[in-house]
């Protein structure tokens, strides 16, 4: 029970900030939409309505698996202290895969479902993994690396799209539709919300699990916080980073599956980069100071800015644009966390009476 | 495709100049111990800004100034964030390059009323060099350009000969490399984050002004499309060292200059989209696996911990 | 409190004023008093000792002359006047110089660089390199401080580098000198001619502070001593009139409770072999030059040697941080060729490092995430695949209670905790694998006399069960408590192999600095 208290006592002003932050962003924005002669009361009530209204919430919840999923995208490495901002390519080529799965090969249609969330999930594991010998080997970082290999991956599914996998006599460029053993099933009165929810939070709870409660989890803690010290621990640091970054891509592969086998079933381009889920999911990974267990939370708050703002622009005139800065001004009052920390171990410090 | 034409050495020159900025600004950030890779987002909202105020006053000078005085106000997030109050440099930059990326979005409509692209007849775009026309080699070189592409190449030998040879340059070295060393002699190492941080603003402001009221004239959402990534990976390929800097950066020209190539031969517009990625992501690796194989049989513990950018270093406080 | 004794009442009326002193000064950092109500008066032309144990106080002290902190209390003054010192620069304005302890040196700049940075010669701010490069062999020549000025620093053995760090504070004219504790690096051959260096500085009228822990070198080269503990003043001598028992009692507030090494007889049985290890230099690496030694079970190994001649390098080698040219290293006869160092670890190798803060620990996770690193796969923590936060609390309560560990908690992050109880962190958790094998570097650096004493006792206890103990230190009294056999390396090759019998200070120094090996009886 101290044991629970002590953790407590030490913690607690760190959990002010991710407010601060929120409230901060709040105040931001509504300063934002005075000037654009915008009641912000009237602004933040459309931004909500365009999320959570009966209308909306079935996409507004199938963004939220998107977001859910990137976010782990990212929180995933960084346990660990690396970037993984190549959330777009990861998540472009799991949806090609999945798509070529379900369009070109001959599985039986009762395997077709796992099999294509599977090859989803194999295709952006397969993009992200290549940052990791890159690292260890060539001392790369995985920040720039991630997103060099991104924009590539990106116009690989593009060119694939137009060209070899594209629906002839289509004005727009996307694949033809998937066979209906491709479908995700959706829920009773939904179209958009489906199956691929199921998937994503049952991924969550296993991300939870592995990062509290294995000896794995806790060594990309340790790595995370000083690689020095995993390696002399005897902890292998290649094996941790290979490892962090495939999961991190498989999970963006499988959103990339996910939203490629829901309505309208097609992989369609520029259509799963477009709704800004990878950025999103960053910020809701840095709300949620990587615990994998705030994320569902997090994730909530950035999917009404994202899908919210939509609706906003309808409802009240405000480019959509304004959802993308609010995100950035969280991440940024979410940069100084680091003072709380300091404040944090300096107490602690004083605790001891500790001299030197 | 004749990569040895002056035509084809303009088209580099012209592909690297806002890069080249970016870059250099990132350089100098490097030799003060700041890692600066908002330089995405400064880029882009240098030439937003540029575009905006050319439009509002009918000068793109005017625009090219507010770019750099804005910009630079821009990069004060970086310098107030990571250098006075000590966050992650990382994910303040994370934050200031999708400020950009909303706010440039968002103003555009607001302001400008467009949606997309904004390129309407009658903005006002930097002029060139054309008196140098019919000049030997500079002619064909420049005549086309305006007056930032040089401009740049000049400031990186400029940067690189202020660095090894005044004063100011080598405490600047010194405060990068060893903050503790700077303070204990004196030298105030958050000034010269600070400055840089700013400095890089305004050669972003640059960079931004040349990308949307030089190589175009127009601004279209996100249309720095990742140079200043690309930035990035130059600065780090080079060490902080404004020639090579300078080179990565032309190199990186090359392959985009040689992608437009190919398209007009018939080869699809995503691949030229990707090559400048993958040839600067290749020669990244490369480089740094020539410095591995140097280092023999190395610690691993260091080369386990070498794949991690330097962050702001403070000097520690001391009890 | 202010013991002075009969005959230094201090400067009386008509006495020029002293070179610099320091009055009733104070400085908290938070809720920690680090130096409480101090006076200190420093003597034109006398080379003056300010000792303590680590943490009394003194390095923060002469941090507070130097102009790197304020004060909350007192003042500063030079030749009687006092000082308002803002920063560093204003110090070094008023004629003061200092030498960290942890050099503040440019690596990648060249000696002159180095020595006239931020007072460069040169007009409209263009850098004169020839002119620096003179300014440093003019200087150089008349203190005796030999250096190629266009060297790359890091280039540099630490020997000479505290030279360029001595004459960039003479570069600025430094008539106040402060060396905090400048002999960790030097071999005793190199503290001899620091020394000389001192006293002709001193002769020629500087004034020089020499902050130490070693009473030794305080005996040896000074002529004042000022004693601190926990931040206040416990004794000012004069070091021809005092003894080394009196000072130690003014440091620690009582004598010295050393641990010795019994040497009983020692097992047979050879738990670690060394055998012909050689590696070759590299960047950061020093060089090992055939290397050989062997460790019995309950036997204590010592290293001397200055740092950088390849102790770290056969440490890191034994525990697998690093593949040797050539050469093998057994353990229970095992060769350990191509092993890694989990596995190492899991065959019976603990490790604890030199490098504390950055290998050592995590700042950044608690006490008890510290103390579980490679006891996290087995029970009671990790068992099939699963791991037990509580059980990982358990352990550490358990482990921290029986070293004595002061924290407030073993959620507390690790950089909550002083020095000396990271470093008990650090030994908790490597000896609580009661491995075969303990490899320690530098267990007591940085660690206040006191608690390096129960660190001692904690080794010989562990040897006492029957633990082989490789010990790799600098301090050379460490090695002669604690070691039965004693090595010396010098540049990558074993210059003595001896008994502890003979392994006096005179044989040792002379073997950390000759390549010929001493004569020893076997």
């Amino acid at each position: 029970m101290t044991g629970l208290l002590d953790r407590l006592r030490l913690r607690a002003p760190a959990a002010l900030v991710p407010l601060g932050a929120v409230l901060v962003a709040l105040l931001i924005g509504a300063g934002i939409m005075i000037a654009a002669g915008v009641d912000p009361l009237r602004g933040y009530d459309a931004m909500i309505r365009g999320a959570v209204s009966v209308s909306n919430i079935d996409y507004a919840v199938a963004s939220f698996t998107a977001i859910l999923a990137m976010s782990l995208a990212f929180a995933i490495p960084a346990r660990m202290g690396e970037y993984n901002l190549g959330g777009d390519g990861q998540l472009v080529l799991g949806g090609i895969a999945a798509a070529v799965v379900a369009l070109y090969l001959p599985v039986p249609a009762v395997l077709l479902l796992p099999a294509c969330l599977l090859a989803g999930a194999l295709g952006g594991a397969a993009l992200a993994s290549v940052s990791a010998p890159l690292s260890t080997r060539a001392g790369v970082p995985v920040i720039i690396t991630t997103l060099l290999l991104s924009a590539p991956a990106v116009a690989f599914t593009s060119y694939l799209v137009r060209f070899p996998l594209a629906e002839q006599g289509s004005p727009v460029p996307q694949t033809p539709r998937l066979p209906d053993a491709a479908h995700l099933p959706s829920f009773p009165g939904t179209s958009y919300t489906n199956a691929g929810l199921v998937v994503v939070l049952l991924v969550l709870v296993l991300a939870v699990y592995i990062d509290g409660r294995t000896p794995v989890g806790y060594e990309i803690r340790v790595a995370g916080a000083n690689r020095g010290f995993a390696a002399y621990g005897g902890l292998s640091v290649p094996r941790l980073t290979l490892g962090t970054l495939a999961a991190a891509g498989a999970v963006a592969g499988l959103a990339g599956a996910i939203i490629v086998m829901s309505q309208p079933f097609r992989f369609i381009d520029d259509a799963l980069t477009a709704p800004g889920y990878t950025f999103a999911g960053v910020a809701a990974a840095l709300l949620a100071g990587g615990r994998p267990a705030l994320l569902p939370l997090t994730s909530v708050l950035f999917t009404i800015l994202t899908v919210g703002s939509a609706g906003m622009e309808r409802d009240v005139d405000v480019p959509r644009q304004l959802g993308q800065v609010l995100q950035a001004v969280v991440i940024l009052v979410l940069a100084l966390r680091v003072l709380a920390f300091r404040w944090t171990a300096r107490r602690a410090r004083g605790a001891v009476g500790g001299k030197v | 495709m004749d990569i040895f034409s002056l035509a084809f050495v303009a088209a580099v020159l012209a592909s690297s100049a806002p890069v080249l900025y970016a870059a250099l600004g990132g350089a100098l950030c490097g030799r003060a111990g700041l890692f600066n890779i908002a330089l995405e987002g400064q880029l882009l909202w240098g030439a937003f800004s540029a575009v905006t105020v050319s439009w509002w006053t009918g000068s793109a000078w005017a625009g090219v100034a507010a770019a750099v005085v804005t910009t630079t106000l821009f990069s004060g997030i970086l310098a107030l964030g990571a250098v006075t109050w000590r966050a992650d440099p990382i994910i303040v930059a994370i934050g200031m390059n999708l400020l950009a990326l909303g706010l440039t979005g968002f103003l555009l409509r607001e302001l400008l009323d467009a949606t997309g692209t904004f390129a309407p007849a009658g903005l006002d775009g930097l002029p060139d060099l054309s008196f140098l026309d019919g000049v030997p080699l500079l002619g064909p070189l420049l005549a086309r350009q305006t007056v930032l592409v040089p401009l740049a190449v000049l400031l990186a030998v400029a940067a690189s000969l202020w660095l090894y040879r005044t004063s100011a340059g080598l405490r600047l070295r010194g405060v990068g490399e060893h903050p503790e060393a700077a303070t204990s002699l004196g030298v105030p190492v958050s000034r010269y984050q600070n400055a840089t941080a700013l400095l890089a603003g305004a050669l972003c402001g640059l960079g931004g002004a040349q990308l949307s009221l030089g190589n175009v004239t127009a601004f279209t959402e996100n249309m720095t499309a990742g140079r200043g990534w690309v930035a990035v990976a130059a600065v780090m390929l080079a060490a902080n060292r404004p020639l090579v800097v300078l080179g990565a950066c032309l190199l990186f020209g090359a392959a985009e200059a040689w992608g437009f190539r190919l398209q007009g031969l018939g080869l699809p517009q995503q691949l030229t989209d990707a090559a400048p990625y993958l040839v600067t992501l290749l020669v990244l690796v490369a480089s740094r696996l020539r410095v591995r194989r140097r280092l023999g049989a190395a610690d691993p513990v260091a080369a386990v911990s070498a794949a991690h950018p330097e962050t702001v270093v403070h000097p520690e406080e001391s009890r | 409190m202010t013991d002075l004794p009969p005959g230094d009442a201090g400067p009386a009326a008509g006495d020029p004023p002293p070179a610099a002193e320091l009055r009733g000064i104070t400085k908290r950092f938070g809720p920690v008093v680090a130096v409480d109500d101090v006076d200190l008066v420093l003597e034109r032309g006398t080379v003056h000792a300010v000792v303590g144990e680590n943490g009394a106080g003194k390095s923060t002290l002469m941090s507070v002359l130097y102009g790197l902190h304020r004060p909350d209390a007192g003042s500063v003054l030079r030749g009687g006047r006092e000082l308002r010192l803002r920063s560093p620069l204003d110090a070094i304005a008023a004629g003061l110089g200092m030498v960290h302890q942890h050099f503040r040196l440019f690596g990648s700049l060249t000696v002159a660089e180095n020595v006239v940075y931020r007072a460069e010669p040169g007009r409209f701010g263009i850098y004169d390199r020839r002119a620096a490069e003179r300014r440093v062999a003019e200087l150089s020549e008349r203190f005796g401080l030999a250096v190629d000025p266009t060297a790359r620093v890091d280039t540099l053995p630490l020997g000479v580098r505290q030279r360029v760090e001595i004459l960039k504070a003479l570069h600025r004219q430094a008539e106040v000198l402060i060396l905090d504790e400048p002999t960790a690096v030097l071999t005793p051959g190199e503290v001899d001619g620091l020394f000389a260096v001192l006293r002709t500085m001193a002769a020629q009228g500087t004034t020089v502070a020499l902050v130490t822990h070693k009473v030794r070198e305080v005996l040896d080269a000074t002529d004042r001593v000022t004693v601190l503990r926990d931040g206040a003043v416990t004794a000012r001598l004069r070091t021809a009139d005092t003894t080394a028992g009196e000072i130690v009692q003014a440091m620690i507030g009582r004598g010295l409770q050393p641990a010795v090494n019994p040497r009983d007889a020692v097992r047979t049985e050879t738990v670690l072999e060394v055998d012909d290890l050689r590696l070759a230099a590299g960047p950061g690496a020093a060089r090992v030059l055939g290397v050989s030694l062997r460790v019995h079970a309950g036997e204590v190994v010592g290293v001397a040697g200055v740092s950088g001649n390849g102790q770290r390098e056969v440490v890191e080698t034994v525990v697998g941080l690093r593949s040797p040219d050539s050469g093998a290293v057994r353990l229970h006869g095992r060769d350990l060729a191509g092993l890694g160092v989990r596995e190492r670890r899991d065959l019976g190798i603990a490790y604890v490092p030199e490098d504390r803060p950055g290998v050592g620990t995590a700042a950044s996770l608690s006490v008890a995430e510290n103390l579980a690193l490679g006891h996290h796969r087995t029970p009671p923590i990790g068992s099939r695949g699963r791991l037990s936060p509580r059980a990982m609390r358990a352990q550490a309560a358990d482990l921290v209670r029986r070293l004595g560990v002061r924290t407030a908690g073993v959620s507390a992050p690790l950089r909550s905790l002083s020095g000396g109880n990271a470093q008990k962190v650090v030994l908790a958790r490597e000896l609580h694998h009661e491995a075969p094998l303990l490899v320690v570097e530098q267990p007591t650096q940085g660690v206040d006399v006191g608690a390096g004493e129960e660190i001692h006792r904690l080794l010989l206890e562990y040897r006492a069960r029957g633990g082989a103990v490789l010990l790799v230190s600098y301090e050379i009294s460490e090695l002669r408590a604690l070691a039965d056999r004693v090595l010396v390396m010098l540049d990558g090759g074993v210059t003595a192999d001896l008994d502890a019998a003979d392994a006096t200070e005179d044989v040792l120094g002379a073997a950390m600095v000759h390549a010929a090996r001493p004569a020893v009886a076997p």
